[in-house]
């Protein structure tokens, strides 16, 4: 029920269709990109300075800690992914709209751009942008949702279904073996069920 | 050339399919199972144990893919990334609809057909059920009644090995049951607070389900890794690729053609019987003719159907076997999705281990002893209990090792009350060949019109009042009713179109499946029910089948066909 619960909004998250004032062109030129870069090996969507921003955003939304964090966990790689071969066009250009919204943020912060501003200024923008996506959530249930609020679903997903997650973080196991019905809380241990 | 002969044809692998050879098989007879899909492979194909970092979209699909092939298959849950293949590919399979009637025809085409995905929940029927046509008069009366059929039912369950609880209901008869699965804490909670308001009418138990809870005939018990629909290499839940076909397979006579999509039967006009078997090979594209004895349709209720709709004769100008006129009539499927959700308070400091592959369930309780006064019939509540895990973090505010942490922050304890509901046989829902579109293989599609009728509307309102009843006399807070809007075809329990009835003029088959047309001709998938109570239908149809594969070959030891 959760990883069905999770895909649902994951997946309405990602299907609503963004409002965007952008014209279509950017996106075949993305196409492009992306095909140059698959056969390169690299990132097929994000460019080296988005794919190191991702990398960078969604470590901080999970650090590494005595467990390995999400870029141990190459999530900013699943995004990637996501975004060249699942997403819809205008919900791969609101992302990276979101992206280059981040920089501008650490510009008007007087940043040259979200990478190289201060720690606190980057932890500043992403309050910034957590409290925002709250915001709207709560303002307004079918609005679409938010960059930070995909950000953080993308990471949290990519992280808990990468093996660095779900093995050193959730103790995945394959076969629980048993059904203990009513137990004492303890270690969190996954198990297929929950993907 | 003479076409290649068996004593037995057998239409389908599935769950129904399974039974046929089995029981044809271990019967002495040699049979032929045609089945229109490829071969399926346990080591190789089931994925139940494959880890989601080992899937390319991590369980999310590939929505490009999913959208362009399985536009109609992806409505169902258990078509996703793990176990989509296990479902049709809607490009090759094409159906058509009144774009005001949406119909979801949930299909799978390999050896061993739905039942590798199957809800695996199980429920015989009562007398309630069986006599529900005769007392409120809607479609024809059941040839048959519990008396007929409970035999069956003990029969395929000690085969096959069902978990469940006893009850004593004469709504919903007891079972050969292996040791229920345990109900977890808030489960019990709700529980006690229903049986202290309700009882006895309403009742929560847990679900009576096919997997194993102990070994059971050389399967060994569940181990609950949770997702059944994917595959399971112990073989711990019912399909027909661990269990049956493999009882068939046992006695030699067992001879199973994949790739093998059944166009049509060839009714011999002469000798008043079906002949041969049409066959067009999936890969090849080759026609092929096979000849038996006796020829069983179990290829789901609408391929059956679609089948005797293909084989018209000059004889039989609508379909093969209908001088009724009612095949394709009355189509039914169970309505789904009204009850409630809310939140039951404390307990913070327990939680479950493993993934118990079942829910709850609550026995019918309406038009049990006295009648409503709104509606028809009844429903059954599934659902259950359980707490968020992971992927709640991400909807909660706040990043960095605070939200890491709430990654093992379970939520509290939720439950919910999903109910299935009785459908009405009406004529109006049937279905036709469409007169243009044809599948991959040049056999005409199917044209499907079904719609709710009030009654179901009915019950789906109810649901979801009695739902919150019941939450609420379980204390639970922040209490939800709901109603969802699920087209027909969407529960995956269509039944109906080659009903059963003692008249030759207003049935298809007779009380043991056989057509009341052609003698040597059975159909004992879903196509085969005369209404569709409330409760999931697999069990009766393999309880049917197998009836109906014993009253068949004694038939043919008496010489009768």
């Amino acid at each position: 029920m959760n990883r069905r619960d999770l895909l649902r909004s994951l997946a309405t998250a990602i299907a609503i269709p963004a409002i965007s004032g952008l014209p279509a062109d950017p996106s075949f030129a993305l196409g492009r990109r992306a095909h140059r870069r698959a056969r390169a090996g690299g990132l097929q969507v994000l460019d080296p300075h988005q794919g190191e921003t991702v990398a960078t955003i969604a470590e901080m939304i999970i650090p590494a800690t005595d467990t390995p964090g999400a870029r141990a966990a190459e999530v900013h790689r699943f995004i990637d992914l996501l975004l060249a071969e699942w997403a819809p066009d205008d919900d791969r250009r609101q992302f990276l709209e979101g992206l280059a919204d981040v920089d501008a943020r650490a510009r008007a912060a007087s940043a040259p751009d979200f990478l190289t501003a201060t720690e606190a200024q980057r932890a500043a923008i992403l309050t910034a942008l957590d409290a925002e996506a709250q915001e709207r959530r709560k303002a307004q249930r079918d609005a679409p949702p938010h960059f930070f609020e995909r950000m953080k679903f993308l990471t949290v997903y990519g992280y808990c279904t990468s093996e660095v997650g779900a093995t050193a973080e959730l103790h995945y196991e394959v076969i629980p073996g048993s059904y203990d019905a009513c137990t004492e809380l303890g270690r969190w241990r996954a198990a297929p069920g929950d993907f | 050339m003479a076409a290649p002969s068996f004593d037995a044809i057998v239409v389908g692998s599935g769950i129904t399919g399974g039974w046929a050879a089995k029981e044809l098989c271990e019967r002495g007879l040699k049979t032929l199972v045609l089945e229109a899909g490829r071969p399926i492979d346990p080591a190789r194909d089931y994925v139940e144990h494959v880890p989601p970092w080992q899937m390319k979209f991590r369980g999310f699909g590939d929505r490009k893919a999913l959208e362009r092939d399985q536009f109609i298959q992806l409505h169902c849950y258990a078509c996703n990334e793990y176990s989509g293949k296990f479902f049709v590919n809607d490009r090759e399979n094409p159906y058509t609809f009144d774009p005001d009637k949406p119909f979801h025809w949930i299909r799978g085409r390999q050896v061993g057909g739905k039942s590798i995905m199957w809800g695996r929940q199980v429920y015989r029927w009562s007398d309630l059920d069986f006599e529900a046509n005769a007392r409120d008069g809607f479609g024809v009366d059941w040839p048959i009644r519990y008396a007929d059929i409970a035999p069956w039912y003990d029969y395929v369950e000690r085969f096959i090995g069902v978990s469940g609880e006893r009850l004593g209901l004469p709504q919903l008869p007891d079972g050969q049951f292996l040791p229920p699965m345990a109900l977890n804490c808030a489960e019990q909670v709700v529980r006690d607070g229903v049986a202290k308001r309700f009882a006895p009418e309403r009742i929560v138990t847990i679900g009576r389900v096919a997997i194993l809870t102990a070994p059971h005939r050389g399967r060994p018990a569940c181990h609950y890794c949770g997702p059944c629909e994917r595959g399971c290499i112990t073989h711990s839940y019912f399909n027909s690729i661990g269990v049956t076909l493999p009882a068939a397979r046992a006695t030699g006579r067992l001879t199973l053609r994949p790739y093998s999509v059944v166009h049509s039967v060839i009714y011999d006009g002469q000798r008043d019987r079906a002949a041969d078997v049409r066959v067009i090979d999936a890969q090849t594209r080759q026609p092929l003719e096979f000849r038996a004895r006796v020829v069983f349709l179990c290829a789901s209720t609408l391929e059956s159907t679609r089948i005797l709709l293909n084989s018209k004769t000059t004889r039989f100008p609508t379909g093969l076997a209908d001088s009724s006129g009612e095949l394709g009539r009355n189509l039914m499927d169970h309505t789904m999705g009204g009850g409630a959700r809310g939140v039951i308070p404390g307990m913070e400091d327990r939680t479950v281990h493993g993934h118990r592959p079942n829910g709850i369930y609550v026995p019918r309780f309406r038009n049990v002893k006295a009648p409503h006064a709104e509606f028809l019939r009844g429903y059954g509540f599934q659902g259950g209990g359980g707490r968020a895990g992971w992927g709640r973090a991400a909807g909660q505010p706040g990043f960095g090792v605070e939200l890491k942490r709430a990654l093992h922050a379970e939520g509290p304890w939720g439950f919910s009350f999903y109910g299935f509901g009785e459908c009405l046989p009406r004529s109006t829902n049937y279905v036709e060949l469409d007169p243009v579109t044809v599948d991959a293989w040049g056999i005409p599609a199917l044209r499907i019109h079904c719609a709710w009728s009030d009654n179901e509307r009915k019950l789906l309102h109810d649901m979801s009042v009695t739902a919150a009843e019941m939450l609420d006399a379980a204390g639970a807070k922040d209490i939800t009713p709901f109603v969802d809007d699920n087209p027909p075809g969407l529960t995956i329990h269509e039944m109906g179109t080659a009903r059963m009835g003692r008249d030759p003029k207003t049935a298809v088959l007779n009380a043991h499946n056989q057509c009341h047309d052609v003698k040597n001709l059975f159909v004992t998938d879903g196509a085969c029910m005369a209404s569709s109570a409330n409760q999931n239908p697999s069990i009766t149809y393999m309880a049917l089948t197998a009836r109906a594969a014993a009253y068949a070959v004694d038939a043919m030891k008496r010489n009768e066909l």
